[in-house]
């Protein structure tokens, strides 16, 4: 473990205390492989035909998160999903690893939208009907899109604190504040972090491995309903901020990149004529300067 | 690349499937040094994804992240060596054709 | 919350499926559980499916369920590195007798149904092994989850890890499996018709033996779906040792053998995917097909016929999975689940075309194991034909080429295997 930093945030807002947290994981589904999604030769869409969507792999992750708090602290987590009528599979599957209740934002107004729409119409959400919330729980990036863009964006609508790369967290309740522990990948540091909440939180993809999916919880998922719709009938977002309407990004072009061909030699024999033979051949390549 | 003349490394036709693979693996070998004394190891030649290799030191590496989830190396392991289950969660191969 | 069903169903396979939608559409209170994301997701099989059982149990299947192309040309093909000998059978007709599909797409399709009646289908669980008490069947397991029905039929699919892990079945043999390996490789429409020669809502079902399994007990198979084929090799897993080359290497080299690879210039491959497969017909059962709680149906019954040219697994399938149902039933009205109430299940089967059909053919595996039909006879039928049709001024008479052609063949094998062949197939 590297350098400990601990810096204090200025409170926000006002939370209630004492009756467990109340974690918010928006999700989103995603192609786990883009390798079976094509472009079409001639418009160059993708084409995800017959390629099934299922729940991004780095928001199981951020729910595992979420439920940890949860179980050391008590509370409810709530997964909640921008999606058409379809996406009510992948938010029972958050039910059977453990969220206490999903809601499915599902309205034609807002397809189309970008990253900005989207998160507009999360924090939106978010804040409509789950105002007392402590936490906003998110996956690092989607493993079909990786922006990244959403957890900031929600956290900037919101007006809120933000921390990413988030691996821990210790909550005080009486105090309303918790202590994030963070993992710096290229520097190899941990940091730690003191917020008073609530506080938004994007959670390092390599940590939290996902619990299990329980078949009693996803039996649950349907007996109880647990999955709910809204639409902006009970939202009542401004429709020129949500949907394309509200989504400034175009898609201009996308192009297949190619594989780059490459020069295959091998050379056996002795390390460091191999380490001459390498630097001689890079060289000569004019990959390295000698 | 065309497929017409060559054949499709079993990577690359691996590649061609939908996965969605667990960190966790489903598949262990109970007792390595079994394999390594197995005379036929079965499994590095019938498990068609190739997810059994027998490596120079002639220990049998595996890996389930390619796993078709057959089920053949398991019935043709004479040592019963393979502990094998079904991927949990929906994990695995998602099949779009079957 | 109450946990409580009237029927367990394990897998979300065509068989279990039915059984579902069976019970559920009588007002039995259903639950499926499927290990795979969505029903379907872990399904593989050859490609063509017998619609006589839908005919009867989904007559809107003309309309609904997600046909690919109707099979009005089958193929038998010897082949050989560089030969081949086919027969060919083609009909000019209307009559709906058999389909190619995706088995993904088709499960799919038989699990909405089953919703529709009113199962409630749970998926991305796989169950772990049976509950028993007092030497009954009384719910299903999964992790640490317990939950409880009446009756559970088991349609968990050809590996039965519940129906072992229970201790009701010991573990599967190599010798009443094979393995299939499968490519889905995409091709335009007007290709495959031009290709193959058929109509655009015609389909080929293609046999081959001999050199696909490198003249080892097996075979391969070839289906025209309707912008794509499926393309296969099955290996009898007691006969795997003899294979010289691994097994992925030989689908490969089948897709690659100069009279296929013309058929598929410009594919390109969709799927890659693999599955056992019972072979070995009534030798393929577990020990028990009900007991006390449970039933046993679709291919972890071992139902699928194997006839070497003729492979049926999912009629048989659907059908055993309303056979159960329609036990489900019976035993209801007795007011019992167990094992004697049950036994209605087995009488069932052998009034219907399961058993008899499996009874009919309790020999074919014997007779399709014999590795000479994939090897001497095939090597026989090119030679002959080869030098039948090698006109250099030489006369060919039919008997001397037969003789000079059969190898180490004796007349008395031939005879011996011909006749099996004939009074089991």
């Amino acid at each position: 473990m590297g350098a400990t930093v601990i810096s204090q945030v200025t409170p926000t807002q006002s939370v209630g205390k004492g009756e467990g947290l109340t974690i918010i994981v928006p999700v989103k589904a995603a192609v786990p492989n883009i390798t079976a999604v094509r472009l079409d030769p001639v418009t160059h869409n993708l084409v995800r035909e017959g390629v099934p969507l299922m729940l991004n792999p780095y928001d199981r992750n951020a729910l595992e998160f979420a439920l940890r708090l949860k179980d050391r602290y008590g509370g409810r987590v709530i997964t909640l999903s921008m999606a058409p009528p379809s996406g009510k599979d992948f938010l029972e599957s958050t039910i059977g690893m453990g969220a206490d209740e999903a809601y499915l934002i599902t309205d034609r107004v807002f397809a189309g939208a970008d990253t900005l729409a989207t998160s507009y119409t999360v924090a939106m959400t978010i804040r409509k009907l789950f105002p007392e919330f402590n936490l906003v729980v998110m996956g690092e990036e989607t493993t079909d899109s990786t922006t990244a863009h959403m957890p900031a964006q929600v956290a900037s609508w919101l007006g809120l604190p933000y921390l990413y790369y988030v691996v821990d967290g210790e909550v005080n309740l009486k105090e309303g504040t918790v202590r994030l522990t963070r993992y710096l990948e290229d520097e190899g540091v941990f940091e730690e972090y003191e917020f008073q909440m609530p506080v938004i939180v994007s959670v390092y993809k390599d940590s939290n491995p996902p619990r299990e999916i329980s078949l009693s919880r996803k039996i649950q998922a349907r007996l109880g309903n647990l999955v709910k719709s809204v639409t902006n009938n009970e939202l009542k977002l401004d429709q020129y901020c949500v949907g394309l309407r509200g989504s400034p990004t175009i898609v201009a072009k996308i192009e297949d990149a190619k594989p780059i061909p490459r020069k295959k030699q091998v050379f056996k024999g002795d390390p460091k004529e191999a380490a001459k033979w390498l630097i001689d051949n890079l060289t000569k390549e004019g990959v390295i300067k000698s | 690349m065309s497929m017409d003349n060559r054949k499709i490394p079993i990577e690359e036709r691996l590649n061609s499937n939908a996965w969605d693979v667990s960190q966790r693996p489903h598949i262990r070998i109970i007792d390595p040094d079994k394999c390594r004394k197995c005379d036929t190891k079965p499994c590095t030649f019938l498990c068609p994804a190739r997810c059994y290799i027998l490596s120079q030191d002639g220990t049998v590496l595996f890996s389930h992240e390619g796993c078709l989830e057959c089920g053949t190396c398991r019935v043709v392991c004479p040592n019963n060596a393979i502990e094998w289950t079904y991927p949990r969660s929906g994990y695995g191969v998602q099949y779009r054709f079957g | 919350m109450s946990q409580r069903f009237d029927v367990i169903v394990v897998g979300g396979g065509p068989s279990g499926l039915t059984a579902a939608q069976r019970l559920a559409s009588r007002g039995f209170k259903v639950l499926v559980v499927e290990r795979g994301r969505r029903p379907g997701s872990k399904n593989v099989y050859g490609g063509r499916i017998y619609a006589h059982v839908l005919d009867r149990l989904y007559p809107e299947y003309v309309k609904e369920a997600p046909v690919e192309r109707w099979v009005r040309k089958e193929r038998l093909t010897m082949l050989t590195k560089d030969s081949g000998v086919t027969v060919e059978f083609e009909i000019k007709s209307v009559e709906h007798k058999s389909f190619t599909a995706y088995l993904t797409n088709f499960t799919e399709w038989l699990s909405r149904k089953a919703e529709a009646a009113g199962a409630l289908i749970v998926t991305e669980t796989p169950v772990d092994s049976l509950v028993i008490r007092d030497g009954r069947v009384v719910g299903v397991r999964s992790g640490a989850d317990e939950v409880y029905g009446d009756v559970v039929i088991v349609a968990e699919g050809i590996n039965r890890l519940v129906l072992e892990s229970s201790g009701l079945t010991p573990k599967l043999q190599p010798s009443v499996v094979g393995l299939g390996v499968k490519e889905v490789i995409k091709l335009g429409r007007s290709e495959i018709n031009e290709r193959f020669n058929l109509d655009d809502d015609e389909g080929l079902a293609w046999a081959l033996a001999g050199y696909p399994t490198h003249y080892v007990p097996g075979g391969a198979f070839i289906y025209t779906n309707k912008d794509a084929i499926t393309l296969g090799i099955v290996v009898y897993l007691e006969h795997g040792a003899k294979l010289d080359a691994p097994v992925h290497e030989l689908i490969e080299e089948f897709r690659l053998h100069p009279f296929i690879s013309r058929l598929l210039k410009g594919g390109q491959l969709l799927e890659y995917s693999a599955h056992l497969t019972p072979i070995a017909g009534l030798g393929a059962m577990p020990d028990r097909l009900y007991g006390n709680g449970y039933l046993v149906v679709g291919d972890a019954a071992g139902f699928l016929l194997h006839l070497g040219i003729l492979i049926r697994g999912v009629d048989f399938a659907m059908e055993s999975g309303n056979l159960a149902a329609e036990a489900v039933v019976k035993a209801h009205d007795e007011g019992k689940y167990d094992e004697e109430a049950l036994s209605v299940y087995w009488r069932l089967l052998n009034e219907s075309f399961i058993l008899r059909e499996f009874r009919a053919f309790r020999n074919a595996h014997k007779v399709l194991n014999n590795p000479r039909l994939y090897s001497d006879y095939v090597m026989l039928m090119n030679s002959f034909m080869a030098r039948y049709f090698d006109v250099d001024g030489t006369p060919r008479r039919i008997w001397d080429t037969f003789m000079s052609s059969k190898g180490k063949l004796t007349l008395t094998d031939m005879a011996k295997d011909a006749l099996s062949l004939v009074m089991n197939l």
